[in-house]
């Protein structure tokens, strides 16, 4: 089976939780002499990006991204040790997350949590309703990178501009990076609160956290 | 020749009438993918070109395509002085409110809801329910519709007995967590029937089940098995509305008359409120704040005229701040909100809004 079509077959097996073919294709992949990282960075992830986006399209149900995230997160801990310390997927960056004060929405934020797990970053999520003060605490506690925050509503959202001034009064914004997301966020409210990134959904928030970790 | 439009957040923008047609036809089509459903004719499309590329700011229909409102915000924007609702807060009491929206602003249907707008949340007020309602349909004429949502999140720990779904399938716990979601549903489903039993009892005409689905597929099965009870017991009247155009798969699995909820777009979801006696059925379509409202409007009509196609009971698309098409803004622009509900009535022949 040529390269192509084994990354395609990984990818569709996280897809369809189909765990046998996804380790013996990773297998295949490996013995057929591709390096683990490529199997992460060509196959898995795009197979758990792909699962981000069928849950968005309604294609996907909750329970089945939660199996293929814990299933690529298996085969990426059983790959860890085949890759030499620069490959390490690990420590892609750390991420503080959460949804903001008022706002009890937190489904579309768990999907990015799992996607950005998977995908190396060390993410620390606030959970729901969390105190903006929680945010700049926690950023502090556990050198963040990326401070992500979730809105639902335009009545909360306000709160991720209120973050970023606690952020810049707590003297941490020049070495943090902030993305927003949520139903009401768009790029032109990124860019009036002054955030780094907006991510429309879970793919895009991975794509967005890798360029952010980039460009520092 | 530069048109104005708003983008999906509401900001003001300028197009050029090819790019309003390149964008109806995108809207469109991206609903025809996603539901499996055609997409809107060339002559419905121009005629959205038409509509939306019009110069009054205030758009209208002809007398005979005249609709009927029916809310789950009412008299709240009023007297509400909360964001999402677009309160003006002005000092008065509900009875007074629903007065001025029937006498002053000739609205079809008058209105009453908790603020929390929650059936759990309303059964710790029952009696003060009871008595508000009852001084506003001792003043008012038109039909009484009383709102508030299922919302499955707030069986949840701290608020309820459960703990969250999503956080025990986050730990691996999936199994559990599916059970536990699915104690849930009788458990919201009790609480729909018992306060819209009280509130019978006072004499309310209709009980808005708002944001059905919110919480998910199971929301969405807590609020059709409510109805059903609610139609063999009391013969209420019964509007239900959606909270996005499909309906979250949280468990999958969860099923009503043998359907799969999960995944279900407008046209099919409305076929299972038919089943359970829905009077009203309220679809929704998301707005994308990427996309221009063209194509948002054009997307929401898309999906709306295929519910409309299939559905044997009235439609009253949901239209308002993010959803219908329009603009996700606290205050939706009138340009949009009336040239988008024009277009609805039209386009997707909807029986009201």
């Amino acid at each position: 089976m040529s390269n192509e079509k084994l990354l395609e077959t990984i990818q569709e097996s996280i897809v369809k939780v189909d765990r046998d073919t996804a380790f013996q294709t990773v297998e295949s992949a490996l013995a057929q002499g591709m390096q683990a990282i490529e199997v992460i960075e060509k196959g898995l992830s795009p197979g758990m990006q792909k699962v981000g986006d069928l849950f968005e399209r309604g294609e996907l149900f909750l329970p089945q991204v939660m199996m293929a995230a814990d299933l690529m997160t298996r085969i990426v801990q059983s790959l860890q040790d085949k890759m030499p310390p620069e490959q390490n997927t690990k420590n892609q960056g750390v991420v503080v997350i959460g949804t903001v004060e008022g706002d009890v929405h937190d489904i579309g934020k768990n999907i990015v949590k799992i996607l950005l797990s998977v995908n190396g970053f060390e993410v620390h999520d606030l959970g729901r309703d969390a105190l903006l003060n929680k945010f700049v605490e926690k950023a502090k506690e556990v050198n963040a990178n990326i401070v992500a925050s979730s809105a639902l509503m335009t009545g909360t959202m306000q709160s991720q501009g209120d973050l970023e001034k606690l952020l810049k009064e707590a003297g941490i914004r020049d070495r943090v990076k902030t993305m927003v997301g949520g139903a009401p966020c768009t790029q032109y409210w990124a860019d009036k609160i002054g955030a780094n990134a907006y991510a429309e959904n879970a793919s895009e928030a991975v794509s967005k956290a890798r360029e952010l970790m980039a460009a520092r | 020749m530069a048109y104005k439009e708003r983008m999906g957040d509401g900001r003001l923008i300028e197009m050029s009438k090819e790019e309003i047609r390149r964008d109806i036809e995108a809207g469109c089509n991206n609903a025809a993918e996603r539901g499996k459903i055609p997409a809107l004719s060339e002559d419905a499309q121009e005629r959205l070109l038409d509509i939306l590329t019009s110069p009054e700011r205030v758009a209208s229909v002809e007398p005979e395509n005249t609709v009927v409102f029916s809310t789950d915000n009412g008299c709240h924007s009023l007297y509400g002085n909360f964001s999402e609702a677009g309160g003006v807060g002005i000092p008065i009491d509900s009875v007074t409110a629903n007065m001025l929206m029937e006498r002053a602003l000739g609205f079809d249907s008058v209105f009453y809801g908790w603020l929390d707008f929650c059936f759990k949340a309303a059964k710790a007020v029952i009696t003060q329910h009871q008595q508000e309602l009852e001084s506003i349909l001792m003043n008012t004429v038109s039909p009484c519709i009383y709102g508030a949502m299922p919302n499955l999140g707030g069986y949840y720990k701290p608020d309820g007995p459960f703990d969250n779904v999503g956080d025990l399938m986050a730990e691996g716990k999936i199994m559990e967590g599916m059970e536990v979601y699915e104690r849930l549903v009788d458990h919201a489903k009790e609480d729909i029937v018992w306060v819209s039993e009280q509130l019978t009892r006072v004499g309310i005409d209709c009980i808005n089940i708002d944001t059905t689905g919110a919480a998910g597929d199971g929301d969405f099965l807590s609020s059709l098995k409510a109805c059903e009870e609610l139609k063999k017991q009391t013969g209420l009247s019964i509007e239900m509305g959606m909270a996005s155009e499909f309906v979250m798969g949280i468990h999958g699995g969860l099923e009503y008359d043998g359907n799969v909820l999960a995944g279900m777009y407008p046209h099919k979801q409305v076929k299972m409120a038919e089943k359970a006696g829905v009077d009203i059925f309220g679809p929704v379509v998301n707005t994308n704040t990427r996309q221009s409202t063209p194509w948002n409007i054009a997307r929401a009509i898309t999906f709306t005229k295929e519910c409309s196609r299939v559905a044997n009971i009235p439609l009253h698309p949901n239209m308002g701040m993010g959803v219908g098409g329009l603009p996700m803004a606290e205050m939706p622009p009138v340009d949009a909100v009336t040239k988008a509900s024009k277009a609805m009535v039209e386009l997707a022949g909807v029986d009201g809004i």
